[in-house]
């Protein structure tokens, strides 16, 4: 799915990063522990999470995700989308709580980022 | 839907013996920050976590939720094993990550809470 | 162990690739109203097996070869195909990963899937599991031509310089406690070792690694060191801190094992994780601690892959 669907089955407002919607997003991970996301995450995926530090951003650089989206309407905090643009992965957020991005990103065919096991 | 069939039906493993299943959910939430569950979830939620800890089973309990998943086959730490039995939440575990957990769940008709709306 | 390490190229094309990208299209199309008699002579001069059924651009049927032989068997009276056809048809769409192709090929035990658009309805080509293979090989190929400028690059270095043994040695300094910048060390380890061409899966490992450490360090310590050696077989990542010490490694690698206080809880780190993630990705671990004096992790990634 492209990232701009994503961004429609969401409702999601981007934050940072229009440039990049047209990219592919194959899989997501939903989680608030960063190193389970580094544990599990594969690449190209988009993190879901309800945190919003700047840690957000270098987890995701490291495990090269495609996208973060910040769930229930958590607006990241000015330093984290400073981060999030210096290393150009795009930001968006989503009023809709983890569980009900999860399930809609699912129904419309996302894969789980267990996928290759 | 009763959680006993939630546990049939996404193969879940039930921990302990002492708590019981005839219970009934009527939506759900995942979070990893206990704050947020507490701020957020609702009485009835069935909730999807990767957090082991005993405090889950506090926060579990004060917010009247139906019931807790691991996910990724986490295990939970004996204490959590006891509180659970003696405060009659039930804990279960997922072989799943969380997305594709919160996925079928969705699709089995257990919403979040705007969907309710 | 090993398996769950590592991806193989074959498991990360047939995600990336699409339908679309395997597929056929210059395929052989019938329209319903044609005979049987007709469909076996276009079966035969085409040397094909089966066609779909195509009214006004839009899939309606496919017919086999087996449908045929089942028609001749029966008497052979010739009837417009559209009487013949498998009217319920499992069908691809085009913008679908390869790896559900794979799936619906090996749970329906069909031989081909009419591929179509998911918008139009019209259809665009047959997908066979010999299309699939070949579009594989086909990636593997290029992949395989990437992957020796990679191996040529990485060993540049290693060759140009004049010495019986070649270490690459970086050092980089962690501030403790100072959250802001934590991962900055492990974010320049990351596009070093890219520079040096050395394989993005090792890259992965040995970054993930190390960015679990820089936390760890950031999160207890005042503070410590990360030095990387590279050899041309192997990367090792030494870090060092004066921090309290952990009283019982084993306990600490045991996942969910976790003394971290709230506020590294709420940073999204501290579930009992970090340990197990650099056991992950590391060929060995090696943990040297003693409680009140300080911690040294050694962490060693082969540069073969696999």
């Amino acid at each position: 799915m492209k990232l701009k669907q994503l961004k429609e089955v969401l409702n999601a407002k981007v934050l940072y990063g229009d440039k990049f919607l047209d990219k592919d997003v194959k899989m997501a991970c939903g989680s608030d522990l960063m190193s389970d996301v580094l544990a599990f995450i594969k690449a190209d995926a988009v993190l879901l999470t309800g945190l919003t530090n700047p840690q957000v951003v270098r987890t995701a650089e490291m495990a090269e995700v495609i996208a973060i989206c910040f769930v229930r309407g958590k607006k990241p905090q000015e330093k984290t989308l400073k981060l999030a643009q210096e290393k150009e992965i795009p930001v968006l957020v989503s009023e809709f709580s983890m569980y009900a991005c999860c399930g809609r990103l699912y129904k419309e065919g996302l894969l789980s980022c267990d996928g290759l096991k | 839907m009763k959680l006993k069939e939630i546990v049939e039906k996404m193969s879940l493993e039930v921990i302990g013996t002492a708590t019981d299943l005839d219970r009934e959910v009527t939506g759900g939430y995942a979070s990893d920050l206990l704050s947020d569950v507490l701020a957020n979830a609702r009485e009835g939620d069935l909730w999807i976590t990767l957090q082991i800890h005993s405090n889950v089973v506090a926060v579990a309990s004060m917010k009247g939720l139906s019931g807790i998943v691991l996910i990724n086959n986490r295990e939970p730490e004996e204490d959590t094993v006891k509180k659970a039995e003696s405060e009659n939440v039930p804990i279960l575990v997922s072989k799943m990550p969380a997305f594709e957990l919160v996925g079928k769940l969705y699709a089995l008709g257990i919403k979040g809470s705007q969907d309710n709306a | 162990m090993n398996n769950e390490k590592k991806i193989t190229k074959v498991q990360e094309l047939v995600y990336e690739l699409k339908v679309r990208d395997a597929m056929r299209k210059d395929i052989i199309r019938s329209s319903p109203d044609i005979l049987m008699s007709e469909l076996g002579e276009t079966l035969r001069s085409n040397r094909i097996s089966g066609t779909p059924i195509v009214e006004h651009d839009k899939l309606v049927g496919i017919i086999s070869i087996e449908d045929f032989i089942k028609w001749l068997a029966e008497g052979g009276k010739d009837c417009p195909i559209e009487s013949r056809m498998t009217r319920s048809i499992k069908t691809l769409y085009d913008d679908e990963p390869l790896v559900h192709a794979i799936g619906k090929l090996d749970k329906l035990g069909f031989g081909r899937f009419p591929v179509i658009d998911r918008a139009t309805g019209k259809l665009l080509g047959v997908i066979t599991k010999g299309d699939i293979i070949e579009s594989l090989l086909r990636e593997l190929e290029i992949d395989y031509h990437e992957e020796e400028i990679h191996r040529y690059r990485a060993s540049h270095i290693f060759e140009d310089i004049i010495a019986d043994k070649t270490i690459l040695r970086f050092e980089y300094f962690v501030k403790g406690k100072d959250f802001n910048r934590a991962g900055e060390v492990s974010s320049g380890i990351r596009k070093t070792l890219t520079r040096l061409g050395i394989h993005p899966q090792i890259v992965r490992r040995a970054a993930i690694a190390s960015y679990e450490a820089e936390i760890n360090v950031v999160s207890y310590t005042s503070g410590g060191e990360i030095s990387v050696r590279v050899q041309s077989d192997k990367i090792q990542i030494h870090v060092t801190d004066s921090g309290p010490g952990i009283p019982d490694v084993a306990q600490a690698l045991k996942p969910g094992y976790s003394t971290a206080p709230e506020w590294i809880r709420n940073l999204g780190f501290g579930a009992g994780m970090g340990l197990c993630n650099i056991k992950k990705c590391a060929d060995k671990l090696d943990i040297e601690s003693t409680v009140g004096k300080g911690t040294r992790l050694k962490i060693c990634i082969n540069m073969k892959a696999g």
